[in-house]
């Protein structure tokens, strides 16, 4: 019995040890976003509270806590309240299978891509749900373009992640990364590390293809009639999808925990600072991206998802398995 | 006893689900169930060691199925009462659905004594290798015939659905991304107090 109490305390000790640093740096992304913004369209960016402005993210969220948190009377109150909570719950669960060294992992399981997989395909519900539960136009419109949005990506995603497997042989996370000590995928596949990234962008709904909250037409999109802490919930699973995209980015194609060259002063940094640089570069390309380009329109999106997307990722996928194939060189 | 406990956990609140489905008076509220359930039998597959065909069976039908049907039923304008009006209509159906799925259920379970041999298959290491193994070989024949099902009823789907409409004004976006700075503006230099000549 000692030993099972025990184990549960470590278990819950890890699954801290991930949060925390998540959500802080859910604040920090935050604050970096605003200060990248800034400096692209030559403002300061946040400045005032703390030194550089840093605290401004926490002064935020504790005046969402303070605000009251509003219930439209025509909306299908248990929904409603349980949308965010999905939605946040799903984009933190994902992080148990994330390795961020090799031993460091909460669950280390078979088919650890899988799961992380299927449990982006889910963040999907928390939007719709909430659009559906609001009982209010411009929500509904904007669950509605996120679902369409979100599967016709997934479709890409799914086929990139298929690209690695074939070259990797394993769905377990840690042996994708340790596959890439001698090369990076993003170098042999780097098409499909840039689909990734473009595709990682729509399934988040980021700018350029954040049409689910397109302002100028569907004010907030699918949270439109949400306040307080039930819209902060919202807010910080998304910027905690952003990281955990990029996270999966840096595994799938950027070698994880691994240095860019295997040479004495870069190997002996400990891993977890390298997977940190990796996400950290991730997520600036993210915020550069919104920083550069306009919104698409969305016949331009699902045109870019279907007819080019899915057919390049497709015949992607045969030439790389008939490479492998052909020179002998798939795994086992 | 964990297992134990957890599969029927696990079956008890899969059924429940299940007929919270079928008595829903909200459509959505009947899909939503469907969601759970699905989730349930996910957890069931993973209690038995199939984690792949557990994961799978989330993917395709939470991430997917359901979000399509989710995505319908939420546009549909129903009228509740209508609905559980017509439910008796398709009590023989169901019934014979329940009887098919019933007897395959004792077939596959009574008579079919293969349970040993599919049990250590199961639990033996990674069973997504082995399905890997004779998914292409020994079940090819068949793995093609459902991917053609697949093919002909999405097929069938577009055809059946796909109006195309000649009043309708589409985008051409050859055209639109073919078009330079050039036609759409251009730059002229105006004198002060003589403005804009129409040319």
């Amino acid at each position: 019995m000692t030993s099972l109490s025990f184990e549960l305390t470590i278990g819950i000790l890890k699954i801290f040890s991930f949060v925390v640093p998540v959500l802080v740096s859910v604040a920090l992304l935050v604050y970096l976003e605003r200060k990248v913004l800034g400096a692209v369209q030559l403002r300061k960016g946040p400045n005032v509270v703390g030194p550089f402005g840093i605290l401004q993210s926490f002064a935020d969220v504790l005046k969402l806590l303070t605000k009251e948190n509003l219930l439209p009377s025509s909306s299908n109150k248990f929904l409603f309240i349980f949308a965010p909570m999905l939605t946040l719950i799903l984009s933190l669960i994902a992080w148990a299978v994330i390795p961020i060294s090799s031993t460091y992992v909460i669950a280390n399981i078979n088919i650890g891509i899988l799961y992380l997989f299927a449990v982006s395909s889910f963040g999907v519900y928390g939007v719709i749900i909430a659009g559906w539960a609001s009982n209010s136009k411009y929500p509904f419109l904007g669950a509605l373009r996120s679902a369409a949005q979100m599967i016709s990506y997934e479709v890409s995603i799914g086929f990139v992640i298929i690209t690695v497997l074939i070259c990797v042989g394993s769905l377990n996370l840690i042996d994708i990364v340790e596959s890439q000590k001698n090369m990076w995928f993003a170098i042999p596949l780097l098409p499909m590390f840039v689909i990734f990234i473009i595709s990682a962008l729509a399934e988040t709904n980021r700018l350029p293809f954040d049409l689910p909250e397109d302002e100028a037409t569907l004010v907030a999109g699918f949270f439109t009639e949400y306040s307080s802490i039930s819209f902060g919930l919202f807010f910080l699973a998304e910027y905690a999808n952003m990281i955990l995209m990029s996270s999966l980015t840096v595994i799938l194609f950027l070698g994880g925990w691994y240095p860019p060259i295997d040479i004495f002063p870069l190997n002996a940094i400990p891993g977890i600072f390298w997977f940190v640089i990796k996400v950290f570069l991730i997520l600036f390309v993210f915020l550069w991206v919104r920083a550069t380009f306009p919104r698409y329109r969305y016949d331009q999106l699902m045109r870019l998802g279907w007819k080019i997307f899915l057919p390049f990722t497709l015949i992607w996928v045969v030439i790389t398995s008939a490479f492998l194939f052909y020179f002998g060189l798939l795994p086992n | 006893m964990f297992l134990v406990g957890s599969f029927f956990l696990f079956a008890a609140f899969l059924i429940t689900t299940c007929i919270f489905v079928i008595f829903s008076k909200n459509p959505v509220n009947s899909v939503l169930f469907l969601v759970l359930a699905f989730l349930n039998s996910t957890f069931l597959f993973i209690l038995i060691g199939a984690e792949f065909v557990g994961i799978i069976l989330a993917i395709v039908y939470i991430g997917a199925v359901a979000i399509l049907f989710l995505f319908v039923v939420m546009m549909l304008d129903i009228q509740i009462t209508t609905l559980m009006f017509n439910i008796k209509r398709y009590i023989p159906l169901a019934l014979l659905f329940a009887g098919i799925i019933l007897a395959e259920i004792i077939y596959l379970t009574v008579f079919k004594t293969s349970k040993n041999n599919l049990d250590t298959f199961i639990r033996s290491k990674n069973n997504t290798e082995q399905i890997g193994d004779v998914l292409y070989t020994e079940y090819f024949i068949d793995f093609q015939l459902s991917g053609i099902v697949l093919l002909l009823a999405m097929i069938g789907a577009i055809v059946l659905t796909h109006v195309y409409r000649p009043t309708i004004k589409r985008q051409n976006i050859e055209s639109q991304n073919s078009t330079t700075a050039e036609d759409r503006v251009k730059l002229v230099k105006i004198k002060s107090g003589e403005g804009i000549k129409d040319d």
